[in-house]
């Protein structure tokens, strides 16, 4: 078969076998651009692929510290919510004991005030009724002198008979 | 009418990796579409298995002109 | 050169029959050169190739030359290019590769450079349809390969795993031992390199053959259809041409990976 190839290439017929010449200037330019990669490109490329690493990896580094920061500022803010919304109870809770208290007192107070008006409108009232009371029993006892006087002119002296009317009115008030 | 009958068997011997061929990467296909995930592996497979079998039809190619 | 070649590509004079297609790929040497009895000279396809090689290798150096964190145009262009490299090797061998991660981008953009001369004007011929450019391509994977199996598993057992496989039956060891020394040593470079220099004579015949029909038939006054269809069909062609110069680059690039990850691994 090698031979039939060899043959082939001499004549007219299809060229299956490498023309050296090209065989081995396209080694040389390969081998050159090779090189050249290796030498110009790569390092380069490679460099551009760490910094590029690098950047993203000092960016998502960032990312993360600020993330960090705005939990906690987060955090910090809710507790200090937390703890407004706790004083704001406490005063409130405050503000309604002491509503509480000022009431039960002001209550206390009035009831008290009312009491101490009543008793003493009772007290005064009563002395009033005893005052009048009086007052009718003297008028009475001296109405009743008087009339009884004009009836009985004569027999009854008003000293003696005093005593009597003053006993009747007496039985009278305690029947009342 | 000029010509070899070298070109009429290299018509002929690529019938054989042509069907092949057709074999080969449509069950690659079928494979993919079956489970996509494994696409790559099975890419890599099929182009191996076409590399084999065009070797035959490459062959054939070669001994047209030279024999 | 031919004329109706040479009509196609440099514009010309059309006359008489087409000439055998083999003169597509012929190139008298330009300048003759020899030293030391070793045949030198340049032609068309090494200049080329040259000026591909320039343009790759400026490309990437400019692409790299003040990398930036926040990388611009050019340099996203290169990162993406070394980045889908990364991933092949990620991919099939794993992190431990990545050591060869600028020999396959250099063989990735060398590749891809030299096929895409394939459609750019006034080159309009890949050196990579000359059997030359993908042997010496093939070669240097081939030496890759097996320079890692004798490194990563000493040379004695890289070789008698690849004869004596292990959990075969004692009594098919010899044919398929032998089997798989020809394939690993000899079928797989050689595999290698004729699929791209295949892929390109076709897609060189098929791009000359679309520019030609163009060139031939648009002036004359019977066959212009046909002339009118080439112009459609020219810039599909090209299309076509460029997704195969990639997928070749990127299989060639793929099958070099696969096999040094075969060499690094112990067989089965």
């Amino acid at each position: 078969m090698l031979p039939t190839i060899l043959a082939a290439t001499n004549g007219d017929e299809f060229q299956l076998l490498p023309d050296e010449s090209e065989l081995i200037w396209g080694l040389v330019a390969f081998l050159l651009l090779l090189a050249a990669m290796y030498k110009l490109v790569f390092p380069k490329a490679n460099q551009a692929l760490e910094d590029r690493a690098a950047v993203i990896e000092g960016k998502m580094e960032e990312a993360e510290a600020k993330l960090n920061e705005a939990e906690t500022t987060k955090a910090d803010f809710e507790a200090r919510i937390a703890d407004a919304r706790g004083e704001a109870n406490r005063i409130i809770d405050e503000a309604k004991s002491t509503a509480e208290s000022l009431r039960a007192d002001i209550i206390a107070r009035a009831e008290e005030e009312a009491r101490g008006i009543v008793e003493r409108a009772q007290s005064e009232i009563s002395a009033e009724r005893d005052r009048a009371l009086q007052d009718l029993r003297t008028e009475v006892g001296a109405l009743s002198v008087e009339l009884a006087s004009k009836i009985v002119e004569r027999e009854l002296d008003a000293s003696t008979h005093q005593g009597l009317v003053d006993d009747y009115i007496q039985r009278l008030s305690r029947t009342n | 009418m000029e010509g070899t009958l070298n070109v009429l068997g290299y018509g002929l011997a690529t019938l054989g990796p042509g069907i092949g061929l057709g074999i080969l990467i449509g069950k690659a296909v079928e494979s993919m579409a079956r489970q996509p995930e494994a696409a790559g592996m099975v890419r890599t497979t099929m182009f191996i298995g076409i590399a084999v079998v065009e070797a035959l039809a490459l062959l054939a190619f070669v001994l047209a002109f030279a024999l | 050169m031919t004329r109706v070649i040479a009509a196609a590509e440099w514009g010309g004079e059309f006359d008489g029959a087409l000439d055998p297609i083999i003169d597509l790929f012929r190139f008298p040497p330009l300048w003759e050169i020899e030293l030391l009895g070793v045949d030198l000279s340049i032609n068309r396809t090494i200049l080329i190739a040259w000026v591909m090689t320039l343009l790759a290798g400026l490309l990437m150096f400019m692409a790299f030359r003040q990398p930036k964190i926040v990388p611009g145009k050019l340099q996203a262009f290169g990162e993406t290019i070394v980045d889908f490299v990364r991933q092949i090797i990620l991919d099939i061998i794993g992190p431990k590769g990545l050591k060869f991660l600028p020999l396959l981008t250099t063989m990735f953009i060398f590749i891809f450079f030299m096929n895409v001369a394939k459609i750019t004007p006034f080159m309009m011929m890949p050196p990579t349809s000359r059997m030359a450019w993908p042997l010496f391509l093939a070669l240097i994977s081939w030496l890759v390969y097996v320079g890692v199996g004798m490194k990563e598993q000493g040379a004695f057992t890289y070789f008698k795993d690849m004869v004596v496989i292990p959990g075969v039956p004692k009594a098919i060891l010899p044919f398929l031992g032998l089997i798989e020394l020809v394939s690993n040593l000899i079928l797989r470079p050689f595999t290698l390199a004729v699929r791209l220099f295949a892929n390109m004579v076709a897609g060189h015949i098929l791009v000359v053959i679309t520019l030609v029909t163009i060139h031939v038939f648009l002036p004359s006054p019977t066959g212009f259809p046909v002339g009118i269809f080439g112009l459609i069909a020219s810039p599909v062609v090209f299309a076509f041409e460029l997704f195969i110069i990639g997928l070749q680059a990127y299989i060639f690039v793929m099958l070099t990976a696969v096999y040094i990850d075969s060499s690094m691994e112990p067989a089965h």
